[in-house]
């Protein structure tokens, strides 16, 4: 009996709680540090992607913002002509005064030299004639003449005058005639300016015309290039299709795809369903074999085809 | 997008979206871990308190104490007595059961023999539990990497539905999948340790307990020759 005693004794086990506690003590500081201690990550690198195909068409939009700068040559003509109209008032004071001078000297030379040619010649004949008294006759006629070619040579100098206010006036006129070819110069100078800038504008517009040209064409291109990955995700379908024999008709089933970027299929919905569950499931079942659908290699058309919508005809 | 690119990586998180398979393997290393805590604990109160009271016993004997009180004193204040005052009891007591003057041969025999089973029972005490210690030194490692090929598989497995792979399909996964890892190895580390120690302890006990009962069963005979 004392034996058995002695074995239920041997099993009290000092402190029992207290080992207990601190191993629930250990794990939390375990804990403690896993959560605390490390520098767990959280802020991964935030995805470009998408920041990227978000910004995308500004800079198709940002050269037609660019081109109103081109405008600014049309206001640079303009400054350009201002400086053009006061030029010509310039010239015009100083060129009337230099041809006067030049008619005073025409108009004063001759009259001088003419009647010293006059006396020589004609006295020499009249002295050897008559010496005494015809000389007085020759001499009173000589008197006369002379007052009449002085009255000749006044009438000359008038003339000569007139002449000369005809070549003033016909300098005058030549002048006014370089001015008015002068203005006419700058009209043509404006007109060629002005043609200029309207073929400025023309080519501006013709670029803005290329451009839009461009643009439709690009578009063009991406209706394309999306019909034609359609039509490919349409065929593929079509080729996993087991088709169920014999049904009445042409039945239609419509259906909703939800794609992933990379042709991955998160979500089919049948959207109209065509009668025959053997038809939608098979159809169903043709979307999923044919999994990675084929996209086109730009991601920015992605868009397009993230809810596609896919009819099928049991019979084509 | 946004939402599934920026993912909280905390710790919580990683625990929380992990895959079943892979949360129940860090159930299970939790309780295995506590568990081997609770019982590390428990043996090193245990062997602390048995290395004191066999240091104590063994000083009193060898003063040259009386037998008898001695094994009043084991048998009156039992419940903080040591194994080795145990011992003792079970073989002074047997000694003492047979009358004066029997065959010493047949006296000894038994003494040693009650001596000796009480020494396997505290024996067993001392080395219960160990064993789960090294069950849980050796296994959880395993059950850890079980859980951790687990969730790679997993990570691997949803990553071959995605043409452009990059490390991010990839990282949730396997942190997650090597948190069982981490908490295996936290599991089995110290359970290993404490076992080597604890076995060696329970060794050294059991080399003074199997001494004393060689040298009190040479006392008790030389005291029935008397």
């Amino acid at each position: 009996m004392s034996v058995s005693v002695l074995r239920n004794s041997s099993h009290s086990e000092p402190r029992l709680l207290l080992a207990g506690v601190l191993a629930l003590l250990v794990h939390l500081g375990f804990i403690a540090l896993m959560i605390f201690g490390l520098n767990w990550k959280d802020h991964p690198p935030e995805g470009m992607v998408v920041d990227i195909w978000t910004e995308l068409p500004q800079p198709i939009q940002e050269p037609v913002k660019t081109s109103p700068p081109p405008p600014p040559p049309q206001q640079q003509p303009k400054p350009a002509q201002e400086p053009v109209k006061p030029k010509p008032p310039e010239p015009e004071p100083p060129k009337p005064e230099p041809p006067k001078p030049v008619a005073e000297k025409v108009a004063v030379t001759p009259p001088v030299k003419k009647p010293d040619i006059a006396l020589k010649q004609k006295p020499e004949p009249i002295k050897e004639d008559k010496p005494d008294l015809q000389e007085q006759k020759k001499k009173e006629q000589e008197k006369i003449k002379e007052q009449e070619r002085l009255k000749e040579l006044e009438k000359q100098k008038e003339l000569e005058k007139q002449k000369e206010l005809e070549k003033q006036k016909e300098l005058e006129k030549q002048k006014e005639l370089e001015k008015q070819k002068e203005l006419q110069r700058q009209k043509e100078r404006e007109l060629a300016a002005q043609r200029q800038r309207e073929q400025e504008v023309k080519a501006q517009r013709e670029a803005e015309a290329q451009r839009a040209a461009q643009q439709a064409a690009a578009r063009n291109q991406v209706t394309n290039e999306i019909s034609k990955y359609k039509a490919m995700i349409l065929a593929k379908i079509k080729s996993r299709i087991v088709m169920p024999p014999d049904l009445p008709g042409n039945p239609v089933a419509e259906f909703n795809v939800t794609l992933l970027p990379g042709g991955d299929i998160l979500d089919v919905r049948l959207s109209k369903s065509s009668g025959h569950a053997t038809f939608d499931s098979a159809v169903e079942r043709a979307i999923f074999l044919s999994k990675p659908l084929p996209l086109p290699p730009d991601p920015a058309l992605f868009n397009e085809f993230r809810n596609l919508n896919i009819t099928v005809h049991y019979r084509e | 997008m946004n939402t599934t690119v920026t993912q909280d990586m905390s710790l919580l998180y990683l625990v929380s979206s992990a895959s079943l398979p892979v949360q129940l393997v860090m159930l299970i290393l939790v309780l295995v871990s506590l568990l081997s805590w609770w019982f590390i604990f428990r043996k090193w109160f245990v062997i602390r308190h048995e290395i004191k009271k066999t240091d104590e016993f063994e000083d009193i004997f060898w003063r040259g104490a009386d037998l008898n009180a001695l094994y009043q004193r084991a048998t009156s204040s039992r419940y903080a007595s040591g194994s080795m005052e145990r011992i003792f009891a079970a073989g002074f007591g047997e000694f003492n059961k047979h009358p004066f003057g029997s065959d010493i041969e047949a006296v000894m025999e038994s003494t040693r023999r009650a001596m000796r089973a009480t020494y396997q029972r505290e024996m067993d005490h001392l080395e219960s539990h160990l064993s789960f210690l090294a069950t849980v030194g050796s296994v959880s490692p395993y059950i850890g990497l079980l859980g951790t090929v687990w969730g790679i598989m997993n990570s691997f497995r949803s990553l071959s539905s995605v043409t452009q792979a990059t490390i991010a399909h990839v990282a949730p996964g396997i942190a997650e999948a090597l948190i069982a890892t981490a908490m295996g190895l936290f599991a089995a580390i110290p359970a290993v340790v404490a076992y080597n120690r604890y076995a060696s302890d329970t060794d050294q006990l059991a080399t003074r307990f199997e001494s004393f009962m060689e040298e009190l069963s040479n006392v008790l005979q030389r005291r029935a020759a008397e």
